[in-house]
């Protein structure tokens, strides 16, 4: 179980991070989704006591990580696949890890092997590419045996095989019971990996929740031949839309204020004709980031990705 | 995927049953960390090759050198004083130059255990070296008397016991600066810099050459004259290690890594 509340980060007074709250439960993935530069980085840095929290708290099995003692065997993370020592071997990478966790050095040919980079073991980390390095890094997360993983962007890097590889562990570890925390900016990466997911932009957590929640309930379609006066109405009822392609609005509905039958009342009293009225479809996640990430547009891209 | 990730079902907090990584553990680790890359044997090679190159001076040179055997151990430790504080500084920089500090932060968070770890292992590394520098001299010696030369040997214990901190003084000087500036770049350049500098204050200001320039100072350590020169000598030890050094500290425990 991995829990944050209230996490907080600025750097020179600009805020990254504001008030994320988090909360994985052992079996489960959850996806950490969110623009480059939206925070994910720093809010997984803060997890793991790599980076200082302004105010907030995180803890993991209801400790804070700096306070366990041997945190490889309880959570593995893979935060900066390139932040790894060049001059030193992916074998000899696995085996000071190995060695802190004080888990037998047999288990690093079993990772090796498990990750796919047996014959590239004995080469400098220097020579790997951005793939190798992730997969390097997925063995060295793994190597204490532990029941949590933080993984910051793990498929970056990784092909297409890579990444189906990828998902097949993930899965297979959460199934065990594990716990999963990973952070993406890809879409169709979060939607195909996780089953809860936790939208982060400009820093603060803009939705959360189980995945299919998120994706079934969370808009509904409208369309008018009079998509200005569609507008009009809905703006006059003060209900929020996003305007998407063909004319068609897109109006969040996750607060349960607002219903289908609202719209269509909404419509009737402005007089303006609809010709669809309807649930988006569950392939929405990608308007639903972008509409819950729209007011990041206009700001200023901030630092610490 | 055929190969099981786990051979049973994860447990629920099996942190409780783990106690912390035990020190001596970290210190190896350490070690093998300070060690174990090309460039470091490299630097370790180049350490050994400097400090036998730097012997064959008394040996040439007879007129310019005492005779004597403290002489040409004093010249094994003005030679492990140039390179060795580099190796030093990288046990510490290399973390965040080469970005290590990501692993090593996150499998153990106490920071301070790190840099105590650092410190032991750079400890062994001065006492190995200063041994090395030992087995240089008395080859140089070995070499000098085979020449038919007359050697003074004046070696006391308290000599040796000056050269060994002399060697370790110059060690964790390097420790302290890496600890503080944590940039392989800045630190190598400011432990040659720094004390060239004071060195040069000193021709200046007596008070300089006697409490801070370390070539001043701390040659009384290796050359066994303590007498009278101890508030000196613990003046430059705080300048140049305990000072850096606390401050390097407080910047490793704090720093962000980003």
């Amino acid at each position: 179980m991995i829990t944050t509340t209230a996490l907080t980060k600025s750097y020179k007074k600009v805020p990254v991070v504001r008030d994320v709250s988090l909360r994985c439960e052992p079996g489960t993935i959850t996806g950490f989704l969110g623009a480059n530069g939206a925070g994910k980085s720093t809010t997984l840095k803060m997890i793991v006591g790599l980076v200082r929290p302004d105010r907030g708290t995180a803890t993991i099995d209801g400790r804070p990580f700096v306070e366990l003692p041997n945190p490889t065997r309880v959570v593995g993370t893979l935060l900066d696949a390139s932040a790894m020592h060049p001059g030193r071997s992916g074998r000899a990478t696995l085996t000071i890890a190995a060695r802190l966790a004080g888990v037998p050095t047999g288990r690093v040919e079993h990772l090796l092997d498990l990750v796919g980079i047996t014959d590239a073991a004995e080469k400098r980390v220097g020579t790997y590419s951005l793939g190798m390095r992730q997969r390097l890094g997925i063995a060295q997360a793994l190597i204490g045996e532990p029941a949590a993983l933080i993984l910051d962007e793990p498929a970056n890097g990784l092909d297409p095989d890579g990444i189906a590889w990828m998902r097949t562990l993930l899965r297979d570890f959460a199934d065990h019971g594990g716990t999963v925390v990973l952070s993406s900016h890809l879409l169709h990466e979060v939607q195909a990996t996780a089953d809860h997911l936790v939208v982060i932009s400009n820093g603060a957590v803009v939705a959360a929740g189980r995945l299919d929640d998120l994706l079934a309930s969370s808009t509904i379609l409208v369309r008018s031949p009079d998509p200005v006066a569609l507008a009009a109405a809905l703006q006059a009822a003060r209900i929020d839309y996003i305007a998407g392609p063909d004319d068609a609005l897109t109006v969040d509905i996750s607060s349960g204020r607002v219903t289908t039958e609202v719209v269509a009342g909404v419509a009737r009293d402005h007089q303006v004709l609809l010709t669809e009225l309807r649930r988006s479809e569950t392939n929405g996640l990608e308007q639903l980031f972008f509409s819950l990430t729209a007011a990041k547009a206009a700001a200023p891209q901030e630092a610490a990705a | 995927m055929t190969i099981p990730l786990r051979t049973h079902a994860i447990e629920a907090a099996p942190s409780s049953t783990l106690g912390p990584i035990p020190f001596p553990r970290l210190v190896r680790v350490e070690w093998a960390k300070a060690t174990d890359t090309r460039a470091a044997r490299w630097l370790l090679a180049l350490v050994a090759l400097s400090t036998a190159g730097m012997m064959l001076a008394p040996i040439l040179a007879p007129t310019s050198f005492d005779q004597t055997y403290t002489s040409y151990l004093g010249v094994a430790a003005l030679a492990l004083s140039i390179l060795l504080p580099v190796v030093a500084i990288l046990m510490f920089t290399g973390e965040w130059s080469q970005r290590s500090a990501f692993a090593t932060f996150t499998q153990e968070p106490r920071r301070i255990r790190v840099v105590n770890a650092k410190l032991a292992a750079s400890m062994v590394m001065g006492s190995g070296a200063a041994l090395c520098g030992g087995v240089v001299t008395a080859a140089g010696l070995g070499l000098a008397s085979a020449s038919g030369r007359v050697l003074e040997a004046n070696l006391t214990l308290g000599a040796t016991t000056g050269y060994l901190l002399f060697v370790l003084l110059n060690v964790l000087a390097g420790v302290a600066l890496g600890a503080l500036l944590q940039s392989s770049a800045t630190a190598i350049a400011a432990s040659f810099a720094l004390p060239a500098a004071f060195a040069g204050l000193g021709t200046a200001s007596t008070l300089v050459a006697d409490w801070i320039d370390m070539s001043t100072t701390w040659s009384w350590v290796l050359e066994n004259e303590w007498g009278g020169h101890v508030p000196q000598i613990s003046v430059s030890v705080l300048f140049w290690v305990a000072v850096p050094l606390a401050a390097g500290v407080v910047r490793t425990i704090r720093r962000d890594v980003t």
